[in-house]
């Protein structure tokens, strides 16, 4: 038995020496790099940047055959239009290291400003969504502390302001981009005839926006010529934006990369054959039973992936499967996770406390050389309550052309084809009833990043 | 015989210890053939002038050739981080370096810094301390280097 040990330890410890031995700073940086880490030696102490992206979107959808509007045939994030012009990002960010002469110790601080699910519900002027330190003292394993995008699915943690469509697939924006239950029971809001009697969004608080507050241990490896393995895992509270825990619970990731370099572009642009895989596992404490009494439960919440990406001489193409179980998130109206008899009881079909889901996306785009001009297309599919009763298939087709004015402004227009089927009832009965008159929509958004 | 050996090993000595203490005279002595001289000076912090002094010597090799163009990059005050072990610019200090371009470090500032971080920076194998930046490009300029800060 001892004997056993002292191989596992032995060859665990080779195993590391190997990697720390092989580590070296990578070529050009990875998302985990890109978003708190400095170049060494050669980072500004204080580097202000920031971005501004306003946008246009029409919605095509029908209303209720009851009458009223549900939140997905309406703009984002107030739900209360189904077309506005809205400045929905607008970000101010400082970065850089905390004393020129020792590149170890970098921070990272960004402040969103837009309006969006980050501040709204409350009409919060701003919302810190970033703060945080990393320390790079050790080989192979740095340390990043504070609240930050947490390691996992591509959507969500790349920089938003170089995203090539306006709107994230559906199963990013139900299945990742979570929505934190209410302290107490909040009932269903019924559809809203327009202008909505009342807001359609039933959360108290604001999205949670890929982040968390926590560590990470993370690094990025040179294997060869032209290699590049990343890791990342990280412990937090599973509490979104707010500073503080709401439970004892925490929230752990894990994320590992293997991308074969091509050698060209740099940064958000490099280009590459990237291979990734994440998983998240935590709790959430809610109240989601209508019974008049504050009792919280906690409730599981898992969320895996696996993905690849690959960029070259102008073209893309991603592709990537995600798959949740627990907290399964409903809509903005429905804030205890529930429809039909799951409203206020999880353990009803229509409840997504328990509930399962699962989405993949492929997406590609060609940037012709010589010109400002590319094309984007995506298809995307989610199937929200998987194996319930209640179950909707969401699925649309993305076109995208983007224009650059040049390398930091950009205009997109996209035109999706939307359409969600609620696969166990006949059209227009249960949740085909609201859901059914989901169709296309038309944006527009301008980027501009700036940095000093 | 035994005279004529120790003569010989006299002057090899000589030659061993001309060559590592004196760094001014280095410079004609790397590039003979060099017809075009330039001192590049560095003293900023601003990261985007390490990118364009280490621009402008790849500039210059790649015009004039390795062999006929000689070139140092002097670093002082804050544009020493250049010259950072850590610095991820090491791998084109790399390539430069093959290329015949010398780096300098200023002993002032790296005594300053020791001072302030509380122990001395570890630097590019490639660089050469020398005792003062100013007094190295000074010294560089006497001897017909253009000077060039980018």
């Amino acid at each position: 038995m001892r004997t056993k040990l002292s191989k596992k330890l032995l060859l665990i410890s080779i195993t590391w020496l190997v990697v720390t031995l092989a580590s070296g700073p990578a070529n050009a940086a990875n998302w985990l790099m890109l978003q708190g880490t400095e170049p060494a030696g050669s980072a500004d102490p204080v580097r202000v940047w920031g971005f501004v992206q306003v946008q246009y979107q029409k919605d095509y959808s029908d209303p209720n055959p009851a009458g009223g509007y549900i939140p997905p045939k309406l703009i984002q994030p107030n739900w209360d239009s189904q077309s506005a012009f809205n400045v929905n990002r607008a970000r101010i960010g400082a970065r850089g290291v905390a004393m020129p002469l020792d590149s170890k110790i970098n921070y990272f601080l960004l402040l969103e400003m837009g309006n969006n699910g980050i501040t709204e519900p409350g009409g919060s002027f701003a919302k810190m969504t970033d703060a945080s330190m990393t320390f790079n003292h050790l080989k192979g394993a740095r340390i990043r502390a504070g609240l930050f995008k947490y390691p996992g699915s591509e959507e969500g943690l790349q920089a938003i302001h170089v995203f090539d469509y306006i709107n994230f697939t559906w199963a990013t924006a139900q299945m990742m981009l979570e929505r934190f239950p209410n302290r107490d029971y909040s009932p269903n809001i019924p559809a809203q005839p327009l202008p909505p009697e009342v807001s359609l969004n039933g959360f108290d608080d604001g999205v949670g926006a890929f982040r968390d507050v926590g560590v990470q241990l993370f690094d990025t490896f040179k294997v060869g010529e032209s290699w590049e393995l990343a890791y990342a895992g990280m412990i937090g509270n599973g509490n979104g934006l707010n500073f503080s825990d709401n439970n004892s619970n925490k929230n752990y990731y894990l994320y590992a990369t293997a991308e074969k370099l091509f050698g060209g572009g740099r940064g958000p642009r490099r280009e590459g054959l990237k291979f990734f895989a994440w998983y998240q596992d935590g709790k959430r404490t809610a109240d989601l039973t209508n019974d008049d009494l504050h009792n919280p439960e906690d409730y599981d919440r898992e969320r895996y992936g696996v993905g690849v990406k690959f960029l070259r001489n102008g073209w893309r193409a991603t592709a990537e499967y995600m798959k949740g179980k627990g907290m399964i998130w409903q809509a903005p109206h429905n804030p205890s996770f529930g429809i039909g008899p799951g409203q206020g009881n999880p353990n009803a079909p229509g409840n997504g406390a328990f509930a399962k889901a699962n989405g993949w996306y492929v997406e590609g785009g060609y940037r012709f050389a010589g010109t400002k001009w590319e094309l984007d297309a995506r298809y995307d599919v989610y199937n929200r309550l998987d194996g319930d009763r209640f179950e909707i298939k969401f699925k649309r087709t993305t076109l995208g052309v983007q224009y650059f004015f040049n390398p930091r402004v950009r205009i997109a227009f996209n035109y999706e084809f939307r359409s969600a089927d609620a696969v166990n009832f006949p059209s227009g009965a249960g949740p085909n009833a609201q859901v059914g008159g989901i169709d296309n929509r038309l944006g527009v958004q301008i980027t501009g990043i700036w940095s000093q | 015989m035994k005279k004529r050996v120790r003569v010989y090993l006299l002057c090899g000595l000589a030659a061993l210890l001309a060559a590592l203490v004196t760094p001014a005279s280095m410079a004609q002595e790397e590039k003979p053939f060099a017809e075009q001289k330039f001192v590049l000076q560095i003293s900023d912090m601003d990261p985007d002038k390490q990118t364009l002094v280490l621009n402008v010597a790849s500039n210059i090799i790649k015009y004039y050739g390795p062999d006929k163009a000689d070139v140092e990059i002097v670093a002082f005050g804050p544009g020493l981080r250049l010259l950072f072990a850590e610095n991820s610019n090491a791998g084109r200090i790399d390539g430069l370096t093959q290329s015949g371009v010398r780096f300098a470090a200023c002993g002032n500032t790296i005594a300053k810094m020791t001072q302030t971080l509380g122990n001395e920076p570890p630097l590019n194998e490639h660089s050469t301390v020398v005792p003062g930046g100013i007094v190295r490009i000074k010294d560089l300029t006497d001897q017909g280097f253009l000077l060039v800060k980018p």
